[in-house]
């Protein structure tokens, strides 16, 4: 056994370089890719971190929103349903008082008819009158009726005014209007009672009118004196209006 | 059949004769540059099969230094790492027909053993300083300083002799198994050879590192575990 001491020499030289070899070509560069490999996980690890924080922020953003649209949104609701009460309470104002402006329309309406119906009614009623007492009337004899109604013709002469009686008859003939034709001897007896009257001849012309039912008028320019049932009856039948307007 | 314990000079460059263990030397460190160029020249962060299988033998390197010495393994990392490294497929090259493990003869063992010397001496300066390293030779007492000092040679001398004899006694028996029984009968015993050299080469590497950071002390900074810096290597 010896031992050579040129090998040992290049043995321990190639044992250095081949440390150099392997630190140069592996472990240098395996230790490099490792280092970078931590690094990027720990880029990685981070980022994720990051992200997980922006997920957490955007989450709590996101809650904040969705928080304050359901507070919109009930304040939204409110408010509609606020305006909702006020168009409902509105409406229900215009509709009672449009109701009560149609009921107040329709009463006074109802009123007018009335009012035109009564008013029909009394001239109706008022027709039946003359008609009944025109039939009742008939059947009395003719001078009856013209000397029941002369007296008072004479007493509503009489009632005028001194200064209508003095004109009566003196721009022209005075027109004796009868509801039925007159006798000659009751125009003789009107013509006297008319001349007693006004103190003096007037000249006298009779005209019949069947309109007046019974009863003489006296017509002249400027005055008309009545003594008729046509006469009473229309005063009648203005009173009655009269009363009817007042009642309602 | 030649005596293991002989030398073949196959050439000489000069006066130098180049003997067979420096060629198979040579043809590893080939053999090992160009693996470790062709593989790690498209280092990726995702990384394939063999990648792994390089990442992983790094790590482990590392996990074995920082266990063994409770300090950052990058300083130690390719002198630990060839040793293993070496050792390893030296002594698995005798699987090879015709090629005999540069770790049977003793010049290599000393050679390796050598570095780790120079290695242990270094890192001990530099993590002590000079006084500091001197000042252990004394400790306890400074009538332990023949011991100590009869100590780092004598460990070196165990690393040269284990090493050596386990390589050298395996060659040995298979040969004589194979010149005595026939072809296929060393199957075995070359099957137990590479147990063997896989042990072998696993203490080897884990008592250098144990002499150098014994050497370097336990007062150095200790990186944290999952560090994994870039530091120059030493060239011990």
């Amino acid at each position: 056994m010896s031992f050579d001491w040129w090998t040992f020499a290049l043995q321990t030289v190639n044992a250095l370089v081949l440390v150099w070899l392997l630190a140069r070509f592996l472990f240098r560069p395996v230790s490099r890719i490792l280092a970078e490999r931590q690094a990027a996980a720990h880029a990685a690890l981070d980022e994720a971190e990051a992200a997980r924080d922006a997920a957490t922020r955007a989450l709590a953003e996101a809650q904040e929103v969705r928080d304050a649209t359901a507070a919109d949104r009930a304040a939204r609701i409110a408010a509609a349903q606020e305006e909702a009460a006020r168009q409902k309470q509105a409406l229900l104002a215009a509709a009672e008082a449009e109701a009560r402006a149609a009921r107040t329309r329709a009463e006074a309406d109802l009123a007018r008819r009335r009012a035109q119906e009564a008013h029909h009614w009394h001239a109706e009623a008022g027709d039946l009158a003359v008609e009944m007492a025109a039939r009742l009337l008939s059947r009395l004899p003719g001078g009856v009726h013209s000397a029941a109604f002369l007296d008072g013709l004479i007493s509503a002469l009489d009632a005028l005014p001194g200064p209508s009686r003095a004109r009566i008859g003196t721009e022209g003939p005075v027109v004796l209007r009868a509801a039925q034709p007159l006798s000659e001897p009751e125009q003789a007896e009107a013509r006297a009672r008319l001349t007693a009257a006004l103190g003096r001849p007037v000249e006298l012309r009779v005209e019949t009118d069947p309109a007046l039912v019974a009863g003489l008028e006296l017509h002249t320019p400027h005055a008309i004196v009545r003594n008729t049932f046509r006469a009473d009856l229309d005063r009648i039948a203005a009173g009655l209006a009269e009363e009817t307007a007042h009642e309602q | 059949m030649d005596s293991p314990l002989s030398l073949d000079t196959l050439f000489h460059l000069g006066p130098v004769g180049i003997t067979a263990p420096v060629v198979v030397t040579w043809a590893i460190m080939a053999g090992l540059g160009l693996l470790c160029f062709l593989t790690t020249r498209r280092l990726s962060l995702r990384p394939g099969r063999t990648q792994t299988v390089l990442e992983l033998f790094v790590t482990v390197i590392d996990d074995q230094v920082r266990d063994t010495m409770q300090r950052d393994p990058a300083p130690y990392r390719a002198l630990i790492g060839t040793i293993f490294a070496y050792v390893l497929v030296a002594n698995w090259s005798a699987l090879l027909p015709g090629i005999e493990p540069p770790t049977a003869h003793l010049e290599t063992d000393a050679a390796l053993a050598v570095i780790v010397l120079a290695a242990t001496i270094f890192y001990g300066i530099r993590g002590r300083g000079l006084k500091g390293y001197l000042g252990t030779f004394a400790e306890p007492s400074w009538v332990m300083i023949p011991l100590n000092l009869i100590e780092q040679i004598t460990r070196s001398f165990s690393l040269v002799v284990r090493l050596f004899g386990n390589v050298m006694s395996g060659v040995f028996v298979v040969g004589i198994v194979l010149s005595l029984a026939g072809l296929f009968v060393p199957i075995p015993l070359m099957a137990l050879d590479l147990l063997t050299g896989a042990v072998q080469a696993y203490i080897f590497a884990v008592l250098a590192t144990v002499f150098i950071g014994a050497a370097a002390g336990e007062d150095a900074p200790q990186a944290p575990p999952s560090s994994q810096t870039d530091k120059k290597d030493p060239q011990p």
